[in-house]
């Protein structure tokens, strides 16, 4: 994509899990990076998330979990992106997530960012695989 | 008045010699301030105290006697040491009702109920739409029967259980009030919590159903229906928790979890209510940090005085009891680092201190690796005995609000009570918190808060050990967090659905009849939905038909998601 195109990223929480603060503030650190941000909220299911991202031509898609079903619905995310033709969409994962979760998810492609991640390095991550 | 300090010769030594370091006088208070932002001097003297017009009698009276300042018993933890008391459930019920049994052979004298997000979202654990769901975070609870197993062998007139609910809040009190009934406690005598305050689900902790209109009718049904039957429950408790946890300051915190209590009680006394007989029912569960250790403990004496004060003089409370709220305090997850995750049991101990030194009545502290998982066995033990060195070793305990007097404390105790009074007027001008929450005004200015908190982190200017200073190269491995066991989840499912089939169905349907049909009539006295959510849930109604059939008549919460 050209330096002038905004890089667009589509955020949410899949799952039950209602903690927020996280994503919304890497929302809005997104934003105030000159990124074009889409924040869908919470409770939201992979296909609603998926239908979301087609909707939105989102460039990235970044998903919060903190209640630990990111096993079960960050892979599926990943699994109807793909079944939708979107593979160059890029996927992020941030929230309480197990260190010893971590390699199988980003097998599939999903760049893990676990609490403590600092603002900087995720927008720096986005702007490096959104420009690939 | 007296001479004023800063006019003597021995002040003017003082200032000077300091004056002449800027970065430790700091005259703008750009360096040296509270959490909240509120300037901190070097020193203060009388001369603050006289400033902000304090009054022994006014400001602080006498513990027990409004206006509450020093603590809510003439005696404190001479007359009821602090309750220690930690959040938790997982997997299924067996396994939380053996951890709950474990807890209090340790020396934990209440439980609270975590429940799984799939039943605090009204869903059972069979519910395609709870995929990965089920027994984290929480245990799950479809029925009366798993509420049974879950609290089987515990006293429930000794132990005090409170359930962490919000949504489906007033099936948890159906299910404590039902269970009690079966083994013979009479109503009025019945003890015990359930969380209750929907309105922070909205603006920080995300676990609503339905909009807020309908579910202000559930919380208001269910006070009255305390108020009248069980008096000695408490219906709900408001939670600055999950505000500051959310990103809130203090002054927020303090400021939006009394605006919730505001609302709550103002819906009661629509149903014809006394303050005094909704006041004394409502208690709170609120930070305790080891952050900001002064402005925390301060906080809690500011928000006691608060509160006395708006039943007094907003309300007109005339009952003694209706000026002491009895606080919960928790060190919340926040202020932990993933990394170097052991030094957070020292974080853990300061911040048990704090609600000491504050007045709490409990006490509840993280785990050292709850940052990263849900805790295990081992690290509830460490937390819990953290506490309990502060109750039993330390002796704050020993005496009253032992910082009372101290020139900067009575200072910032004020100070955080006029900070906090500006947003309840702000909040009162957009026509009461309901209508605040809809408008998104309390969710802006705590994501504000949240972000400036983020910022001065990765810039440096907040320090935390292990995070962005002192971060050590080796990384750790930590083991041992609970795990969900497929065995005990599917074991559980079982249950359930041969529960579906052994239970007298035709009362269940005639149960969720009745409540759909209550539910449409309009909120008032005459259409309480706890009798008939009383029923339901004794005809073994589980809580994903319980409700389904309020989700057909109320609808459910659409997200305002404005950044």
């Amino acid at each position: 994509m050209s330096e002038a195109e905004k890089i667009r990223v589509l955020l949410a929480k899949p799952g039950l899990d209602g903690h927020d603060r996280g994503v919304k503030v890497v929302a809005l650190a997104i934003r105030n990076a000159g990124m074009e941000v889409i924040y869908m909220g919470r409770h939201k299911t992979p296909k609603e998330i998926v239908e979301a991202a087609i909707q939105e031509d989102a460039n990235v898609v970044g998903l919060s979990n903190l209640s630990g079903s990111y096993r079960e619905l960050f892979p599926k995310v990943v699994r109807l992106l793909k079944k939708n033709g979107l593979e160059n969409v890029k996927v992020i994962g941030g929230g309480i997530i197990l260190d010893e979760d971590i390699p199988a998810l980003e097998k599939l492609g999903i760049k893990i960012f676990p609490v403590g991640s600092r603002t900087d390095e995720i927008i720096k991550h986005i702007r490096k695989s959104a420009s690939n | 008045m007296g001479k004023r300090i800063a006019d003597s010769e021995a002040y003017k030594n003082w200032e000077r010699s300091i004056k002449s370091n800027a970065s430790a006088y700091d005259k703008d208070g750009r360096t040296f301030k509270t959490e909240s932002g509120i300037p901190m001097k070097a020193l203060y003297t009388p001369d603050d105290l006289d400033a902000i017009g304090f009054k022994y009698e006014k400001d602080l009276g006498y513990p027990g006697f409004f206006p509450s300042t020093r603590g809510i018993t003439p005696g404190m933890y001479r007359e009821n040491l602090v309750r220690l008391k930690q959040y938790v459930g997982y997997g299924s019920p067996e396994e939380t009702n053996a951890l709950y049994k474990y807890l209090i052979a340790q020396g934990q004298n209440a439980i609270s109920i975590a429940y799984d997000l799939p039943t605090q979202s009204g869903y059972d654990s069979d519910d395609p739409k709870v995929e990965g769901e089920v027994g984290k975070i929480g245990v799950p609870v479809c029925s009366l029967k798993d509420w049974e197993f879950v609290t089987e062998g515990i006293d429930l007139e000794k132990i005090m259980v409170n359930s962490v609910c919000n949504a489906q809040a007033s099936v948890a009190m159906a299910w404590h009030i039902a269970t009690a009934e079966k083994r013979g406690i009479k109503e009025k005598n019945l003890k015990g919590l359930v969380q209750n305050d929907i309105l922070k689900e909205f603006i920080a902790r995300g676990n609503y159903v339905f909009p807020p209109e309908p579910s202000m009718r559930l919380v208001a049904d269910m006070i009255v229906y305390a108020a009248k039957n069980v008096p000695n429950y408490v219906p709900m408790y408001i939670c600055p928790y999950h505000i500051r946890e959310a990103g809130s300051n203090a002054v927020q915190e303090i400021a939006f979890g009394l605006c919730h209590g505001i609302a709550y009680i103002e819906e009661a006394l629509h149903r014809g209510l006394h303050i005094d007989d909704i006041a004394p029912r409502i208690t709170c569960l609120i930070t305790g940090r080891h952050r900001d250790f002064l402005e925390e403990i301060c906080k809690f004496r500011a928000i006691r005085r608060m509160w006395a004060r708006i039943m007094k003089e907003r309300f007109g409370a005339k009952d003694p009891r209706s000026y002491r709220l009895s606080m919960w305090d928790y060190e919340g997850g926040i202020g932990f680092t993933p990394d170097q995750h052991e030094i957070n049991m020292a974080r853990a101990s300061i911040a048990a201190l704090v609600g000491a030194l504050g007045g709490v009545q409990d006490i509840g502290l993280c785990t050292v690796d709850e940052a990263l998982g849900t805790p295990s066995e081992k690290s509830l033990t460490l937390a819990l005995r953290t506490a309990q060195i502060v109750a039993y070793e330390t002796g704050v305990t020993h005496t009253v609000d032992p910082l009372a007097g101290s020139y900067f404390v009575e200072y910032l105790t004020h100070e955080l009570e006029i900070r906090a009074n500006e947003y309840i007027k702000k909040v009162d001008e957009l026509g009461g918190m309901v209508k605040a929450v809809e408008k998104g005004y309390p969710q802006r200015e705590i994501l504000k808060s949240a972000y400036e908190y983020q910022m001065a982190e990765e810039k440096g200017e907040r320090i935390v050990i292990a995070g962005n200073k002192f971060v050590s190269e080796k990384k750790e491995k930590t083991r041992g967090f609970y795990k969900p066991q497929p065995k005990m989840v599917q074991k559980h499912i079982m249950n359930l659905k041969q529960l579906r089939e052994k239970r007298d169905n035709a009362r269940v349907e005639t149960a969720l009849a009745k409540l759909k049909k209550v539910a449409e009539k309009p909120a008032r006295n005459e259409n309480n939905l706890m009798p008939p959510i009383i029923e339901a849930v004794k005809s073994y109604a589980t809580v994903g038909e319980i409700m389904g059939a309020f989700r057909e008549i109320f609808g459910e919460y659409q997200e305002v998601t404005g950044l």
